[in-house]
């Protein structure tokens, strides 16, 4: 076949495809015939009310001395790592707010951290585009500094979000710049898999900025990408995204499972969160609410509280908002009372048993908040 | 790429060599491109088929529902129980938010 029949041969497919895209885009809105907020209503939900004093900041972890980019909490106690510009780790009792580690890493241009499921190991990465492991337990070597116990290697980009799979130790999911996601087997330091290799199909076309690996079957992980798409990875099956979510018009800055483990949230440049259900690709849910001025601010981070019912998403303007995710409403700017943070909020996490929501600044504080107010058990 | 002996032959015919090498170069990544869209085309499909049998998004709504009331939330104002005690040790012990300010330097 002449190169003139290929290019022809080359038009047709593209066309294909774009007409087939087109076609599910127009079935899938079909199937919506309702979004989360709609059905709440319908099934006559009442909207959840705070008081200005329910949600309580009850610690300001200080020590940092440039802007928190990452923070991660334990799956049991109450220890936090965080993540700076000022090129260190820190390890925190986020009750007593001691600081038991203060890691200066071999590169300072840090983007994300990650505790390990037993709590014995952090791992973190950035501009160096690898991935830095420490043993909390190793001895400090001359200089006081905690050595490096592994550094996986081999993406060709920054790494923009790690994070442990969930019971295992030796393997992690990076989120990397050169467009791929990889797991890794920390033992070996060698990657697993790579999903969204050059030839593989359903891969990013742009950067991937977080990933989020599902509780509950932990072979399931998402990605969100500067291509606007989320996507939905199998680790058995590196070869294909197993699902693309479309929907959002900026890049995916945050990816966080739901609760059920079978809806995940996202957060985006365009300013709005979403709801998708990953067995059926659904779009479920848009939270979107102008800020002042009619101001459309990017969503950096967002967490969901342990039962699901609370999003919590902070904007480059330095807001905080707290969604009912049931009714779409706004039920607390966490940004805009007293006790809050002087910068922008840049990463979000909630403690092991949902009790506390720990939030990172810009400010180069961490803050702790738990709910002050009356609680009523029905 | 010039074979052997090029420099024996005239700067047309070199031209002439060398435009078919790009030409080859250039089909196989139109091929391989080829290949990717048309493996697209085949997974678009199979989506297609899906949502053909796909459930409407109101049962997806409706499980979200039902999780989200049942599960005991300690940040909620109104939650299903049990109450853990634990839940509130945020405001038990030393008070001072401040805690321990050393400066990492």
């Amino acid at each position: 076949m002449s190169v003139a029949e290929l290019k022809e041969r080359h038009v047709a497919a593209s066309d294909t495809v774009n007409s087939l895209r087109e076609r599910l885009k127009q079935k899938r809105a079909s199937l919506l015939d309702t979004d989360v907020a709609g059905y709440a209503r319908s099934q006559g939900k009442t909207p959840l009310t705070f008081g200005p004093t329910d949600l309580v900041c009850c610690r300001t972890l200080q020590g940092h001395t440039g802007k928190v980019y990452s923070l991660d909490w334990t799956s049991e106690k109450n220890r936090i790592v965080s993540a700076s510009q000022d090129g260190r780790l820190i390890v925190w009792n986020a009750l007593t707010s001691q600081k038991t580690h203060a890691i200066k890493l071999p590169c300072a241009w840090v983007m994300t951290c990650a505790f390990s499921p037993t709590g014995q190991s952090v791992a973190c990465g950035g501009l160096d585009s690898a991935c830095s492991i420490f043993n909390l337990n190793s001895l400090c070597d001359k200089d006081g500094n905690l050595p490096v116990s592994r550094t996986l290697n081999g993406h060709k980009g920054y790494v923009s979000s790690c994070q442990y799979v969930p019971d295992e130790d030796a393997h992690l999911i990076t989120g990397s710049g050169d467009h791929t996601c990889v797991l890794w087997d920390i033992t070996t330091g060698l990657r697993t898999s790579v999903f969204g290799g050059e030839f593989q199909s359903g891969r990013h076309t742009a950067d991937v900025l977080s990933v989020s690996i599902n509780q509950s079957n932990s072979r399931l992980f998402v990605s969100g990408s500067c291509d606007t798409t989320a996507r939905l990875w199998d680790t058995r099956v590196a070869s294909r995204a197993v699902r693309t979510f479309h929907g959002h018009e900026g890049d995916v800055n945050v990816v966080k499972f739901f609760p059920d483990g079978n809806r995940f949230g996202t957060g985006s440049d365009d300013g709005t969160c979403r709801l998708f259900d990953i067995r059926t690709g659904h779009q479920l849910q848009v939270y979107h609410q102008p800020h002042s001025d009619n101001d459309v601010p990017p969503v950096k981070t967002i967490a969901f509280s342990i039962s699901g019912r609370l999003l919590f998403a902070g904007y480059t303007n330095g807001d905080c908002y707290v969604w009912d995710t049931l009714l779409a409403k706004v039920v607390l700017n966490l940004g805009s009372l007293q006790t809050s943070h002087e910068a922008q909020i840049s990463c979000l996490g909630l403690s092991a048993d949902g009790s506390a929501l720990c939030t990172g600044s810009w400010d180069t504080n961490l803050k702790i908040w738990a709910f002050g107010g009356h609680r009523k058990i029905i | 790429m010039q074979s052997d002996g090029s420099e024996t032959l005239s700067p047309t015919t070199q031209r002439l060599q060398s435009f078919s090498a790009a030409d080859t170069r250039g089909k196989h990544r139109i091929h391989a491109e080829l290949k990717r869209l048309e493996q697209e085309t085949r997974f678009l499909e199979e989506e297609l088929e899906q949502l053909e049998k796909m459930e409407n998004a109101s049962s997806a709504c409706k499980e979200i529902l039902k999780g989200a009331e049942t599960k005991p939330d300690p940040l909620l104002p109104i939650t299903h129980g049990p109450l853990n005690p634990f839940w509130d040790r945020w405001f038990e012990g030393p008070q001072d938010s401040k805690g321990c300010r050393c400066w990492i330097l």
